[in-house]
């Protein structure tokens, strides 16, 4: 049989064409330190993969057998779920605790918004629409990150406009346009649980490199914590998956002074470098004023940003293993605190009214600089609470003003199926705080829809300020009280129920049936 | 009328003449109406949708088995009396296995059995044998190898339309010491893996994946040995550590047979498979059954670059394609039997195994089918929708499509199809629904609505019974 060779060799040639084209990957880590003017230390781990020279996969072809995945250091289980549903750009976050913007200023990474925020960019076209595949995307990220992202569904999703794509969106035709998804869920409690899914997906997860200070006991002791997970695509480098984490934590708690250390902070030291990272930096923010000492000297300050540089790859090492940063203000005496704000704008948002059938929502967003400032504004409500858009007033120290509305865009939810999403674009003028004030009803449940298990209320999901050009601001979540039956004894509530509608029945009956006769009775 | 009643009010009745009696009757009538109209409609309301399942046509294919015609042709050979006991012989060693064996020297389009000196020779459907009267049992033999070949099947993974192939390259820890960084995965896989999976692509469909990972620890300690450590029979078993190694999959149900390739870290190195008595074996790889095959590959401590050198690469993927070729229930030739050695499979064993696999995919059909109409028996209020009973009904007609069907391929289709079907059928989250609200905790929620509601209305009914007919005497 001497074709049979031929025939073989033949059907390998597409793989073995194949075998030519297989990304290369690297792999970026940092540790960002800084110390917040408060006394907190705020650290930021950014790890960041890049499948270079890839691109997204195109819905259209969601249908016909995809490509084989072979990755080195790009997580396989993401991979799976990007190229499963067509995902071009991703975002989620889980985080716990409220970012305090007065006292810490802006986040090293935007995405703060209380509990679990998903948000991801998705072309249209093919087989699946793009909200069967952001309901398979859910669920696939609530299982990788056992967290119960599966409860963003319909009744949570909006597609605000307001969350541009942080990479670029491939162009498949203009008939096949990228559409928005975004759902967040602010009663979602971020735990260890959450963190070793988040770790695996690491390359050297946390046993060598800068990882290694991921230490879930000292991370979930913080004021605030808060992961993330970022996919986007880069056009002129490939696909990118960056995982960060955030923590504020709190060296005050303990001592009165500010003084922190890796081991105080995280409770270990970095002991091994990881191999398979291409870059490896721990920046550590360096105050502008006051005595201050660093240890151990750092090998190199970057003056732009006035930071110490520590390059974990570097040979030969400049330090000896285990790394353990520390900083120390030798002067002083006992830790003041400067509650200057940290940010010209601030935004507070209160749901007013004691009744369980209707309230008001406030919102305050007040502007300390020099300038006036257009900000959008977005509220993306579940149908649970509904505003009334005609009640809508503006006012600055109690005096109604109608200028500082400019345009806005409104989705009105649709009971039991949509959630409510509006953008306000407002112009608030400088040195002065806009009270907006609407009217909201609360809505009467069906009983299926109540949770099953006991619960304090339900949370409403954080607004988002987007000034123009800056940075998106995220207020605190709300808690939402609904008239709730008592589920306690249901047996109970159908007897009482039910002697009431016989009673009613009976007497009806009784009155259409009985046979009324007049008696006469003799006066005397 | 009521003026002698109170002869100054002119506006007072007497209530007895407000209704007269026949009005009254027709009230309660009309009560006892709307009940009993309502009736359908409550019925209609809470009963549990149960349609009748073919029960009859599940039982009856209980009866059926899957028989295989196989013809073989004996080829160039003189002697006419060859061909008879040559198939006496085989349909005695072939006699439980479903197959119809019939030996002659006719042209047809199934296997051919050449004369010829030397040892067997297996080709695509062809076998070439010294056939003389004398080896018959033997060429018997040889031929009940190639037809129903001895499997494990405790090793095999269970069928599946298609199946993910996820290779990794385990470091144990890849900060310390030498590791490998890269390998030329999809090279490799088109060199070795490929043409097997192109034979068997009328059985499966495959999704081949590959990851890196750099730190995976074990979770035991391994046996130290004078030179190097040493993993025992028991460790084996406890070897793959699911909570550290991220191998799962979280995108699709299809089953996953893994393929890991594990360098064991500076500090366990050399590392070797001991036999039960505690020596060093000579293999560095084992089979999990059911889920996946192991290498080990120690680094030389010169190796140069992180990437797999290719020779290793081709050992590894060598020992890879043959736990494959294992997982996946093909069988293998015997040891004096010659191959062409550019073919990955033979049309014989790709038969066997197609053969195979569409009598246990029918088997199991048939008894997941008879397990739903016995589940659904036993459970009086189990519902049964028109998804399931379609599922059963689909199953049904593809069990006897594979009856009807004349090719190999086609059998094997139709009963990969009525398996998938009957399993759904039995899964179908349907059929759970009433299975926690027993019928004692609806005649708790009616009878104190129902109970104190009816009696008026039954007294009533009576008191006017009991009226009527005294008025009647």
């Amino acid at each position: 049989m001497p074709r049979k060779p031929r025939l073989v060799w033949l059907l390998c040639l597409p793989l073995l064409a194949a075998s030519h084209s297989i990304p290369s990957e690297t792999f970026e880590e940092e540790l960002h330190v800084r110390a917040l003017p408060d006394g907190k230390v705020a650290s930021r781990f950014s790890f960041s993969v890049l499948l270079e020279g890839t691109s997204p996969r195109n819905p259209q072809n969601l249908s016909a057998e995809d490509e084989s995945q072979h990755y080195t250091l790009f997580p396989l289980t993401l991979g799976q779920i990007l190229r499963e549903y067509a995902v071009t750009e991703l975002h989620l976050t889980l985080n716990a605790g409220n970012w305090n913007y007065g006292r810490w200023g802006y986040p090293d990474e935007v995405d703060v918004g209380s509990g679990a925020e998903l948000w991801a960019w998705m072309g249209e076209g093919g087989t699946a629409t793009v909200d069967e595949r952001w309901r398979g995307l859910r669920n696939a990220l609530a299982g990788l990150f056992c967290a119960s992202l599966g409860s963003l569904d319909e009744l949570r999703t909006t597609s605000p406009a307001l969350f541009a794509p942080s990479g670029g969106l491939p162009d498949w035709g203009m008939h096949n346009p990228h559409e928005i998804r975004h759902a967040s869920l602010p009663s979602e409690h971020v735990c260890t649980e959450n963190l070793t899914p988040f770790l695996k997906l690491l390359p050297c997860k946390s046993l060598s490199g800068i990882a290694t200070l991921l230490n879930p006991h000292r991370l979930f002791d913080a004021d605030w914590h808060g992961m993330g997970l970022h996919v986007s695509w880069l056009p002129e480098a490939g696909v990118q998956a960056r995982l960060t984490f955030q923590s504020v934590t709190d060296p005050l708690r303990s001592s009165d002074k500010r003084d922190w250390s890796f081991a105080s902070i995280f409770d270990r030291k970095i002991e091994r470098r990881c191999p398979s990272a291409t870059a490896s930096h721990v920046v550590v923010s360096l105050p502008d004023n006051g005595a201050y000492s660093i240890q151990p000297p750092p090998p190199s300050i970057d003056r732009a940003s006035n930071a110490a540089v520590f390059d974990l790859k570097k040979e030969p090492v400049e330090f000896d293993a285990p790394l353990d940063i520390s900083m120390q203000w030798p002067n002083d005496e006992g830790f003041e605190y400067n509650l200057v704000p940290q940010t010209p704008l601030s935004v507070r948002r209160l749901l007013h009214g004691s009744s369980q059938d209707r309230g008001s929502l406030a919102v305050s967003i007040s502007n300390s600089g020099n300038e006036s400032v257009s900000v959008a504004y977005l509220e993306t409500l579940p149908w649970i609470v509904q505003v009334y858009l005609h009640s809508m007033t503006f006012s600055i120290n109690g005096v109604p003003r109608d200028d500082i509305l400019r345009n806005f865009t409104y989705v009105p939810p649709i009971p039991h199926a949509r959630a409510m999403e509006l953008t306000l674009n407002l112009e608030i003028p400088a040195r002065s705080t806009v009270l907006l004030k609407m009217d909201v009803t609360k809505a009467f449940l069906r009983y299926t829809e109540h949770p099953p298990d006991a619960q304090r209320g339900w949370d409403l999901p954080p607004a988002v300020l987007v000034p123009h050009g800056g940075k998106r601001m995220y207020t605190p979540t709300l808690l939402l009280d609904l008239a709730t039956p008592d589920f306690s004894m249901p047996y109970n509530v159908i007897i009482f129920s039910c002697s009431l509608v016989a009673f009613i029945f009976g007497s009806v009956f009784n009155l259409l049936t009985r046979k009324f006769v007049v008696v006469k009775v003799e006066s005397k | 009328m009521a003026s002698h009643v109170h002869p100054t009010d002119t506006t007072l009745r007497d209530p007895a003449g407000l209704f007269s009696e026949s009005i009254r009757r027709l009230i309660i009538a009309s009560y006892w109406l709307v009940i009993i109209a309502a009736i359908p409609l409550w019925w209609q309301t809470t009963s549990i949708e149960r349609l009748s399942l073919p029960t009859s046509r599940v039982h009856a294919q209980a009866a059926n088995t899957l028989r295989f015609p196989v013809h073989i042709r004996l080829e160039n050979v003189q002697d006419d009396s060859l061909a008879p006991a040559l198939q006496q012989f085989v349909q005695e060693r072939t006699q439980t296995s479903g197959l119809d064996v019939t030996v002659d020297d006719k042209d047809a389009d199934s296997y051919t059995i050449t004369l010829a000196g030397g040892p067997p020779l297996v080709m695509e459907r062809q076998l070439t044998y010294p056939v003389r009267s004398g080896t018959l049992p033997a060429l018997a033999d040889t031929l009940a190898a190639l037809l129903v070949p001895p499997v494990d099947v405790h090793r095999v993974a269970q069928y599946s339309p298609r199946y993910r192939l996820a290779f990794t390259l385990l470091n144990e820890d890849a900060a310390a010491g030498t590791s490998i960084s890269s390998w030329d995965v999809s090279r490799a896989i088109s060199r070795h893996l490929s043409p097997i999976l192109n034979s068997l692509s009328v059985l499966h469909n495959f999704t081949v994946e590959s990851q890196v990972q750099f730190h995976a620890p074990l979770a035991f300690s391994p046996v130290a040995l004078p030179h190097g450590y040493g993993l025992t029979p028991e460790d084996l078993t406890v070897f793959v550590n699911s909570a550290e190694w991220s191998l799962s999959s979280s995108v699709s149900n299809d089953p996953v047979l893994h393929f890991i390739l594990f360098i064991p870290s500076e500090s366990h190195k050399p590392l070797q498979i001991l036999d039960s008595n505690g020596n060093p074996s000579s293999s560095d790889a084992f089979l999990l059954p059911q889920w996946g095959g192991i290498v080990i590959y120690n680094p030389p401590s010169d190796l140069d670059s992180s990437q797999l050198p290719p020779s290793a690469l081709t050992s590894v993927f060598s020992t890879f394609a043959h736990q494959l070729l294992i997982l996946l229930g093909v069988p293998s030739l015997l040891p004096e039997m010659r191959t062409d050695p550019s073919s990955a499979l033979t049309g014989w064993q790709l038969d066997a195994l197609l053969r195979r696999r569409a009598s246990e995919n029918a088997d199991g059909a048939r008894d997941t089918l008879e397990s739903i109409v016995k589940l659904v028996d036993q459970i009086e209020n189990m519902p049964v929708g028109q998804d399931v009973r379609g599922d059963v009904q689909n199953s049904l007609t593809a069990l006897d499509k594979m009856y009807a069907s004349t090719s190999l391929n086609e059998t094997l289709h139709q009963s990969a199809d009525a398996l998938t079907l009957a399993s759904r059928a039995f899964f179908n989250p349907g059929m759970l629904a009433l299975l926690y609200f027993p019928a004692e905790h609806k005649y708790a929620v009616y009878t104190p609505l129902f109970a104190s509601a009816v009696i008026p209305l039954i007294a009533a009914a009576m008191r006017e019974f009991r009226a009527w007919r005294k008025e009647r005497r």
